[in-house]
């Protein structure tokens, strides 16, 4: 009863617009002072503190950094020339690069709405320009940089893994197959509606223009074997890989000299704000977390759907529902944060591998991303390209019916995401 | 000079003295984790790496809280207070701004009072820093985010009370 009243009260604060972090801070406040009174109150700050120094999340204002360092250094343009070299001959071949780049971009930068702040302003006017519907545009590029938040490295799966105390480094090696696959059907679409509305093609292929692209970005290139190289192969942790990130970004926009000072000040900064944000909630959910495992919350909750059913494949089928309904309200940060602590024990008690479980939360929220009302990724799309939210969304709905597909075939086909996880790690 | 000169002023130099101090927070982590790799690489691990790198991201996240704050960008739902009609969406954010704001005076003052006791406490890998220093950032977040919202507080109000586009803390 008491556990209902405290979750109504959050609920009510979270839909008067109070912060959500406060909002779970209020909620703990009110717990702590039920159970202990007066004098648990400086546990509030003494939480408050340790919750907000985890080490593994270091990697996020690092990755951050690192992606706000390449958009300003020039990287974006030469990613894209090169995929342009090597996809523009096909029809429809602007919105393949757009694919294409925001793969790649992935590897670097690990947040969505950095890939479609970054790559978006460049390729959204130029699809445009060239005749593709701004709606068509906006969606494409707005699924591709959500599908880009499974490929390594990536911040949701970063804050996955602190919060299901899972490798980091085995979420991002599981990440790498599904989205390779999700790039690849993504581009297929786009090549079906390219054909079916006569969309142009790009530029002649041209070995000679090929290889000189790839000359220009190569040292981009060089980052993901960097950060990839360095963390899969054990030389690094995740976030001194994010450490090296930032190096190596500092390095090639300082060799390609285009670094805009007064963009990389606005983008460090933004990116400060965007770390502050997460560990806030990070914080105080490590607060109310007290409060709930005192009170054995996902335990109970655990048992009371391992009463119902114990089938691994029937909880991923309830979770999926769950985490796409999450999706629709909550931002990914906010979701994995409240989500991931509470079902991990059904989780972990029914037999599902926490990296395989990673991947299914992490493409939910990519999902998610694309759903509206709360939909970060599409809404900074839309904002960019100056489109309605809404026309975006309907032409958005194959791609999402892709991502949907990845989602399928990585719940119920788990070789997909483990297969690499159990080539490297047994 | 009049009063409203002076608050968006006063906003302004707030903003970017927290904008300054992010900013070198960010690129003293990124420092800090590539000199540690460094080190480790040679052979010879800075003791105090984890410890320290760990609390430069607790004092982001407070000073970068409070700019957060400043930029209504935190994390929120305002579907249902963007539907209320107008009255009702001044009150409502005048409710939120309250809970926000007794939030952080009990945050703050919590933190005070574990400041009095760590005050004998010194961090493990470097014991000349006093863990009150490090700590410290729960007290000041907490005021700066005050600070904050008592300065974003018109403009929440004026974005409530306009027809088109409200806003909320």
């Amino acid at each position: 009863m008491a556990m209902l009243l405290l979750f109504l009260g959050m609920l009510a604060l979270v839909l008067i617009n109070v912060p959500i972090a406060v909002a779970l801070g209020i909620a703990a406040i009110v717990a702590m002072l039920t159970a202990g009174g007066l004098d648990s109150l400086p546990n509030l700050a003494i939480v408050m503190f340790t919750g907000a120094t985890k080490f593994p999340l270091i990697a996020i204002p690092l990755f951050i950094l690192a992606g706000a360092i390449m958009n300003t250094g020039g990287i974006s343009r030469r990613l894209i020339a090169f995929a342009s070299a090597l996809l523009g001959f096909i029809r429809g071949g602007l919105a393949m690069v757009n694919v294409a780049t925001s793969m790649f971009f992935a590897e670097i930068s690990g947040s969505a709405v950095a890939d479609v702040a970054a790559l978006g302003s460049i390729l959204m006017p130029a699809m445009k320009q060239k005749g593709y519907p701004g709606p068509f545009t906006a969606a494409i590029t707005s699924s591709s940089a959500s599908l880009a938040i499974i490929i390594p490295p990536s911040i949701p799966m970063i804050l996955y893994a602190v919060m299901a105390d899972a490798s980091v480094v085995q979420l991002f090696v599981a990440g790498i197959i599904p989205g390779v696959i999700g790039g690849l059907l993504l581009m297929a679409l786009c090549y079906w509606y390219a054909v079916r509305y006569d969309y142009p093609v790009e530029e002649v292929f041209q070995l000679r223009r090929v290889w000189q692209t790839f000359k220009e970005a190569s040292l981009a290139f060089l980052l993901p074997v960097i950060i990839l190289g360095g963390i899969f192969g054990g030389i690094v942790t995740a976030s001194e890989g994010a450490g090296l990130a930032v190096v190596a970004a500092i390095g090639i926009a300082a060799w390609y000299r285009e670094i805009n000072w007064n963009q990389l000040w606005t983008a460090v900064i933004d990116g400060g704000v965007q770390t502050a944000v997460v560990m806030l909630l990070v914080a105080s959910s490590a607060l109310l977390g007290v409060y709930l495992t005192e009170a054995q919350v996902p335990q109970r909750l655990a048992q009371a759907i391992i009463d119902f059913t114990n089938s691994p494949w029937l909880v991923l089928l309830l979770l999926n529902i769950f985490l796409l309904a999450v999706g629709l309200f909550l931002h990914s940060a906010a979701a994995i944060i409240l989500v991931v602590p509470i079902v991990m024990p059904v989780v972990n008690q029914v037999g599902i591998d926490p990296v395989h479980f990673g991947l299914v939360v992490t493409l939910n929220l990519a999902i998610g991303q694309q759903t509206p009302p709360v939909a970060s990724v599409l809404m900074t799309a839309c904002s960019i390209a100056k489109e309605n939210v809404w026309d975006v969304t309907k032409a958005n709905l194959p791609f999402i019916a892709v991502l949907v597909a990845v989602l399928i075939l990585v719940t119920y086909v788990p070789a997909v995401p483990l297969f690499l996880v159990k080539l490297f790690y047994g | 000079m009049t009063l409203l000169t002076v608050a968006g002023r006063l906003r302004s130099a707030f903003e970017r003295s927290l904008e300054v101090i992010v900013f070198a927070l960010m690129i003293a982590l990124a420092v800090i984790v590539t000199v540690a790799v460094i080190y480790r690489k040679a052979g010879d691990s800075l003791v105090w790496y984890d410890e320290v790198a760990e609390i430069v991201l607790a004092w982001i996240t407070y000073y970068g809280s409070a700019l957060a704050a400043l930029r209504g960008a935190h994390i929120g739902v305002s579907a249902l207070v963007d539907a209320l009609p107008r009255r009702l969406r001044v009150a409502t954010v005048l409710v939120a701004e309250s809970f926000v704001i007794a939030f952080f005076v009990l945050l703050g003052w919590a933190g005070w009072a574990v400041l009095e006791v760590l005050g004998t406490d010194y961090l493990v890998s470097l014991p000349e820093v006093s863990t009150s220093f490090t700590q410290s950032v729960i007290v000041i977040g907490a005021c700066l985010y005050i600070i904050a919202e008592l300065l974003r507080l018109p403009e929440a109000l004026r974005a409530a009370a306009s027809p088109a586009s409200p806003g909320g803390p």
